[in-house]
C-alpha cells in the first residue's frame, strides 16, 4: 500500500495546483498553446482521441489524457511547427504520445520530486471514465482544462502496491 | 561558425521538435544529425565528428544510461559533451545520469532559450570540429 501520507497528498488543494500549473507549463512551453482550468463536461470525451502512461516504482498507476480533435490539431501543429494540412494521423498519434509522456513525467516529478519512478510507453487509447474517489485500493484526481482550439481532460490513479501490475 | 549536434530519441516528433527549437533560440546550427537509440548513435559518432550530444533516456535497444557509459569508456567520444534532455525530473535520475558523465541535464518541458543556454555552457571554450 502506499503510506498516507501519499494518499492525501494527491487530494490535496497543492497537488490540484501543481497538476494546474503543470500542464499550463507543459502546453505554453512546448506546444505553443494556452490551457485553464474548466468545469467538466465529458460528453466531447466519446469521440476524443486520448493516451495512457502506467508509471511503477514508489508510487505506481497510470495517467490518462483526453483531447478534442481540434485541440489535437493545433496542439501537433503547434509541437512540430506545421499547418493543419500539413499533418497526417500519424504525426498527430506521435504528439499525443509525446504530449502524454512529457505532462506525465512533468506532474510525476513535480508531485513527488524525490521519488524513483519508471513511464511506460504512452498507449493511444479510448478515454475511460475513473470515478474520483479515495478507495484504499486506489485514488484518482481529474481536471478537465479549456484551451483556445477545445478541451483537454486529465486523470491520475494512484493504484496500491497490492493491486500494481508492473509496467510493460 | 557552427556546431553539429547529434539529437539521439526514439520519438521522431521529439526530434523534430528539438531541430526546430535548436533554430528558435538562435543556436548556431551546422548540422544537426538524428538516432533513434544508444546503438545508432554510436553507429554514427563512429564516421561523423559532432559537438555535442543531446539524449533521451527511455528508448528501445541501447538506452541513455548505457550510452552515456559507452561514451565515457571511449578515448575518444568521451570529450563530446553529452547534455540528457528527459520528462523524468526527479533527484535521483537526473544525478544518476551526471555521475555517468552527462554534462547537463534538462527536463521537459524547456523552452529554446534554456537549451540555447546549457548547450553554450556545456560548450564552453571547447576546441569543436566545427561543421
Amino acid at each position: 500500500m502506499f503510506p498516507e501520507l501519499e494518499l492525501q497528498s494527491i487530494l490535496e488543494p497543492a497537488a490540484a495546483d501543481t497538476i494546474r500549473q503543470v500542464v499550463s507549463d507543459v502546453l505554453e512551453t512546448m506546444f505553443f498553446s494556452e490551457a485553464e482550468t474548466t468545469p467538466c463536461d465529458h460528453a466531447w470525451l466519446a469521440t476524443a482521441p486520448g493516451a495512457c502512461v502506467r508509471f511503477e516504482g514508489s508510487h505506481s498507476g497510470d495517467m490518462l489524457l483526453g483531447i478534442s480533435l481540434e485541440a489535437a490539431d493545433a496542439i501537433a501543429g503547434g509541437f512540430l511547427g506545421l499547418d493543419s494540412p500539413e499533418l497526417t494521423d500519424t504525426l498527430r498519434g506521435q504528439v499525443l504520445q509525446e504530449l502524454a509522456n512529457i505532462l506525465c513525467g512533468a506532474l510525476l516529478s513535480h508531485l513527488w520530486p524525490a521519488s524513483k519512478l519508471a513511464l511506460a510507453s504512452p498507449e493511444i487509447t479510448a478515454w475511460q471514465e475513473w470515478p474520483v474517489q479515495e478507495l484504499a485500493s486506489e485514488t484518482v484526481l481529474h481536471r478537465c482544462f479549456l484551451l483556445p482550439e477545445g478541451m483537454l481532460a486529465l486523470s491520475i490513479r494512484l493504484i496500491s502496491a497490492a493491486r500494481a501490475e508492473p509496467a510493460a | 561558425m557552427a556546431y553539429c549536434v547529434l539529437i539521439v530519441d526514439d520519438s521522431p516528433v521529439m526530434r523534430s521538435f528539438i531541430r526546430r527549437v535548436l533554430t528558435l533560440s538562435g543556436f548556431e546550427v551546422g548540422e544537426c544529425i538524428e538516432a533513434g537509440n544508444g546503438e545508432e548513435a554510436l553507429a554514427l559518432l563512429g564516421a561523423h565528428p559532432v559537438d555535442v550530444i543531446l539524449t533521451d533516456i527511455n528508448m528501445p535497444g541501447m538506452n541513455g544510461e548505457e550510452l552515456l557509459r559507452r561514451l565515457g569508456s571511449d578515448g575518444i567520444l568521451k570529450s563530446i559533451p553529452a547534455l540528457v534532455i528527459s520528462t523524468d525530473a526527479t533527484k535521483e535520475r537526473i544525478l544518476r545520469m551526471l555521475s555517468l558523465g552527462a554534462e547537463g541535464y534538462m527536463s521537459k518541458p524547456f523552452t529554446p532559450e534554456t537549451l540555447r543556454e546549457e548547450l553554450e555552457r556545456v560548450l564552453g571554450d571547447r576546441n569543436v570540429s566545427r561543421a
